[in-house]
């Protein structure tokens, strides 16, 4: 057909142009080693504020409103240095990060941000982020906070339930009573096709299939079965919770009113974050961590600090990095302070655990590995999508 | 202004006098000069080269993406794997089906309220006409929110709705999933559908249905022969704008579908991009980008080319319908509609900013969201945001973006449907055009925005890099719009007879003189439309603007996002309020100002 033809050579050279001119979403295409030190990452304490001082300002992307917080103390630690905290989401500054790095254009010296096997996966390995652990706290914060990026804290997501219903303790002993009919259509949580860190929860239940395994043994006394296309446990688990009518909202907001209200007769459990019981007086919940729960309450993941690639101000975006892990005291001072609340834990061992949450220890969740998980995230967002 | 006397046959009309037939001998080299000299052919041109930059180029960044090395395993992911089902086919069908019914909803709402307001003389019809432009305004959760507040069962569990409250039971099918998606979506879009039609209704010829009704013509026949056909560009532009909103719309199945599964592409779309699975999502977008097409196409076709023009410089105002016995039931079934979707939404909305808990109606209502200093034991020491500095310089970043998008988007959609309607370029051309200026609708916001930076973030040539400034997200903004402005310019632009424009070409009138002094005023009615669409567009948008509004310079639906995000839901839900009233103050202002610039129905 000549006119179609005719189309098609009308449309090439528009499409050539278009190309060539760079019309396009962020590839990770140029994927490059983002292990060069920078020289300033061993720079000390001093020189650091000198030039940062020189510097005069640093941005910094942070997933939480709290960094205004930091700012305000910041300031008055370094007043020569202009500290601007921008709250951004994880997943928008993931996609902003890369189109930004991309362009040329980097608008921050510091991310702030949670969701770490795609920042592992997304950011470091493309060279958008880079890791610096300042000297003042290598050797308080555990190898797994440092490598690959430099972790402050560690945030939850574990089961919770509704202790104005259940004033002696939760009362989920083992997790596969959740797959039982008394919990039918009574657990509820984010829909973890729709946000990242309930696809890290899952993902853990994978990765802890041996756990899942015996902990199966000793509910129903007799060793787990497979169904069909089921690979192992963690996967039998996620199959049995959603056939048993799982509830899954939008919001973590969602999952603490349905847990937590008061004056239910019969409330659900769900899975959500630790720190939000913090709200429990404000909002009118009844949310407590369902300690003691076997073979886990749910995980643990980091939240990173990351340099960001060709910033215009790396000596102050140093400074900052150190100011958010928190000063010498045992509270970390002003710095760590808005991150100082029940239910986070700090990474450093030489801080104390804040008050009026159970200690790491004793909340006994799985701590994510970020990089494995990423290595098997896919595929259990995959097997989600066949349910 | 009079019909000139002399009509050629309009599809033999020559547009530009240039035109003529030259030389036998080299007929087709001279056409192709003439063509090119042509100032419609030249606009023409410049409106492609515009189209491919705004809309093309982001376009094929996404398809880019997917055919990378590492992500071209998505689009067997989507189509060709055990997660199919799941993915692509179930969403798809939802997606359609919710689409469908609320094109179909929204017509027929829309359209009856259109009738009821521009044609009855129903008391209080010019309220009517100024409430039934709200829900558009109104962000869609906010709908959402208030079917939830009524219908809500103990399906999640927490507190239960008003019905449930009061011992009556509420099934699943009525509390989640398709059946409350449509409706809200309906609730929240028929405006669309109503302000295209009403627009249209109102320029319907009075001599027209006079001459019919003289002749002895039934009001159904006169309602079907003659009103319908010249109002139903605008039924068509509405139903497809509808379409489009139910088939991208993302916080209403959200909320009210996941609780029982039920997932359209947009949720699927959103959940990819968000669990880190890029790629995945754009194949996803681009599917819907195609869907859309076809539905587009296909309804183009079952519409026909036929021409409705009514505006041809002459006739009045038409006579108001009688209702006779019906004004009662009538008047009730449009205030209940309206009651339904705006009032109620509205005071959902205004109290979830006021209440001291979230969303529980029942803890006791603070004024604290809103004029309170920072208090620890509140929101984490937030302030209220009338006393919150940054909310000031949000709100006017907002509505000069509005602007600025709303008279970028309204000059360059007219320009667009001059070309679409009056050119007579080659029909797959004009058909692309079409169908181009129709995707930016189903171009995921994020992806956008994304696009956006990729290729305006660094320096191209002699321009500089964008990234960063105003002038980005207005690009962007305008973008994003164009689908709002090309329809409504195309549905006012059909309207006005070539007979008019072809005495302006005899007068000795060029393209430019016709497009300002005739073509731009006939159809001030319907560019109004479509500019206060796209200012609450631009307004209420989120998931555009979150990528390319740097945060040193704050737009109030990024703001709202922020604290959404955080769980200060109320200082969100006020943010929102003032969006929806900046929202209805532009929609109330415009038909002050609609009137000053329709002369000939002063006589309102």
């Amino acid at each position: 057909m000549p006119r179609n033809r005719l189309l098609a050579l009308a449309a090439l050279p528009l499409v050539v142009i278009l190309a060539a001119c760079g019309g396009g979403t962020p590839t990770t295409d140029d994927v490059q080693a983002a292990a060069t030190p920078h020289p300033l990452d061993t720079a000390g304490h001093d020189e650091l504020v000198e030039q940062a001082t020189e510097e005069g300002q640093v941005t910094v992307y942070s997933f939480t409103s709290r960094i205004a917080q930091v700012e305000e103390a910041f300031e008055a630690q370094y007043p020569d240095i202009d500290f601007i905290g921008h709250d951004i989401s994880s997943s928008e500054q993931i996609t902003r990060l890369q189109s930004e790095v991309e362009a040329g254009t980097p608008s921050a010296d510091v991310a702030y941000i949670s969701d770490a096997p795609v920042v592992i996966t997304e950011l470091l390995e493309s060279g958008v982020l880079s890791n610096y652990v300042p000297q003042r706290v290598a050797d308080s914060v555990p190898q797994e906070y440092q490598e690959p990026l430099l972790a402050n804290r560690l945030s939850t997501k574990i089961l919770m339930y509704n202790e104005e219903a259940h004033p002696d303790g939760s009362p989920i002993e083992n997790l596969w009573q959740l797959t039982e009919d008394e919990w039918n259509g009574r657990v509820v949580m984010v829909d973890p096709s729709v946000r990242g860190d309930y696809l890290d929860l899952m993902t853990e239940f994978v990765r802890q299939s041996d756990a899942l395994a015996q902990a199966y043994e000793e509910h129903f006394g007799s060793p787990i079965e497979l169904s069909d296309g089921v690979e192992n446990a963690g996967e039998q688990f996620i199959t049995d919770l959603y056939a048993n009518g799982l509830v899954l909202v939008d919001d973590t907001d969602n999952v603490n009113a349905a847990v937590g209200a008061t004056d239910q007769e019969n409330p659900p459990v769900g899975f959500t974050s630790y720190s939000d019981r913090r709200d429990n007086e404000e909002e009118g919940w009844a949310l407590q961590a369902s300690l003691g729960t076997t073979p886990s309450v749910g995980i643990t993941f980091p939240a990173y600090i990351g340099m960001v690639k060709d910033a215009e101000n790396p000596a102050a975006a140093r400074l900052a990095a150190d100011f958010l892990m928190g000063d010498d005291t045992p509270t970390g001072g002003p710095g760590y302070e808005p991150f100082y609340v029940p239910g986070d834990y700090p990474v450093r061992t030489d801080m104390e655990m804040p008050q009026d949450a159970a200690p790491l220890d004793e909340l006994g969740a799985w701590d994510i590995d970020p990089q494995e998980t990423a290595s098997i995230r896919g595929d259990v967002a995959d097997f989600l999508l066949t349910l | 202004m009079t019909a000139p006397p002399l009509t050629p046959a309009p599809q033999a009309a020559p547009m530009d006098p240039g035109s003529a037939a030259p030389a036998r001998g080299n007929r087709g080299l001279g056409r192709v000069r003439t063509a090119l000299t042509r100032p419609t052919t030249l606009l023409a041109a410049g409106v492609l080269v515009i189209l491919a930059i705004l809309v093309v180029s982001p376009l094929l960044g996404l398809l880019n993406t997917t055919l990378a090395a590492d992500s071209r395993s998505a689009w067997t992911d989507v189509f060709a794997s055990r997660m199919s089902a799941n993915l692509l086919w179930r969403p798809l069908g939802n997606s359609l089906l919710m689409g469908t019914a609320t094109a179909v909803l929204s017509t027929l709402v829309g359209g009856f309220l259109a009738w009821v307001v521009v044609m009855t003389r129903l008391p209080g019809r010019a309220v009517l006409g100024v409430l039934a432009t709200i829900p558009f305004a109104l962000p869609s959760f906010a709908l959402a929110l208030a079917w939830d507040a009524v219908f809500r069962n103990d399906l999640i569990g927490g507190s239960t709705g008003i019905l449930m409250n009061m011992g009556v039971p509420v099934p699943d099918w009525l509390a989640w999933g398709p059946v409350p998606v449509a409706v809200t979506l309906t609730a929240h879009y028929f405006s669309l559908s109503f302000m295209l039609i009403a627009a249209a209704l109102a320029s319907v010829n009075g001599d027209l249905l006079e001459a019919a009704e003289m002749t002895g013509a039934s009001r159904f026949r006169v309602a079907r022969d003659i009103a319908l056909p010249v109002v139903a560009p605008a039924v068509v532009s509405g139903a497809l704008l509808a379409f489009a909103e139910g088939v991208s719309n993302f916080v209403t199945p959200a909320l009210l579908g996941l609780p029982v599964r039920f997932h359209t592409l947009s949720t699927r779309l959103y959940g990819a991009i968000t669990t880190g699975d890029v790629a995945r999502g754009y194949v996803l977008s681009l599917v819907l980008i195609v869907v859309a097409a076809l539905v587009m196409f296909a309804s183009s076709r079952a519409g026909g080319r036929r021409s409705f023009a009514t505006i041809t410089g002459k006739g009045g105002r038409s006579r108001a319908v009688d209702l006779g016995g019906w004004s009662w039931p009538v008047g009730a079934l449009a205030w209940a509609v309206i009651l339904c979707t705006t009032i109620l939404p509205g005071i959902v909305l205004v109290l979830s900013s006021l209440v001291r808990r979230t969303n529980d109606f029942s803890s006791g209502f603070t004024l604290h969201y809103w004029i309170g200093g920072s208090d620890p034991a509140l929101a984490q020491g937030q302030r209220g945001i009338l006393t919150n500095p940054q909310i000031l310089d949000a709100t006017w970043n907002t509505v000069l973006l509005g602007v600025s998008v709303a008279i970028g988007a309204g000059v360059l959609g007219l320009l667009i449907s001059y070309v679409l309607t009056r050119s007579r370029g080659p029909r797959w051309l004009l058909g692309s055009m079409s169908a181009v200026s129709f995707v930016p609708f189903l171009i995921p916001g994020i992806a956008l925005g994304a696009a956006f930076i990729a290729q305006f973030g660094a320096p191209v040539g002699p321009f500089p890099s964008l990234y960063g400034t105003f002038a980005i997200l207005v690009l962007a903004g305008i973008a994003a719009t164009i689908p709002f402005s090309v329809r409504a310019a195309t549905s006012a632009l059909s309207q006005v007879s070539k007979d008019v424009e072809e005495s302006a070409v005899m007068a000795g009138a060029g393209l430019f003189r016709r497009l300002g002094a005739i073509i731009a005023p006939l159809t001030a009615r319907g560019l109004f439309t479509g500019g206060v669409l796209v200012f609450v567009q631009m307004v209420r948008d989120l998931s555009l603007v979150v990528l390319l509004a740097t945060p040193a310079m704050p737009v109030l639906a990024v703001l709202t996002y922020q604290y959404s995000s955080e769980n200060f839901t109320q200082l969100a839900n006020a943010v929102t309020v003032v969006i929806a009233v900046i929202s209805v103050a532009a929609t109330i202002l415009a038909r002050r100002l609609e009137g000053a610039a329709q002369p000939w129905s002063a006589s309102r």
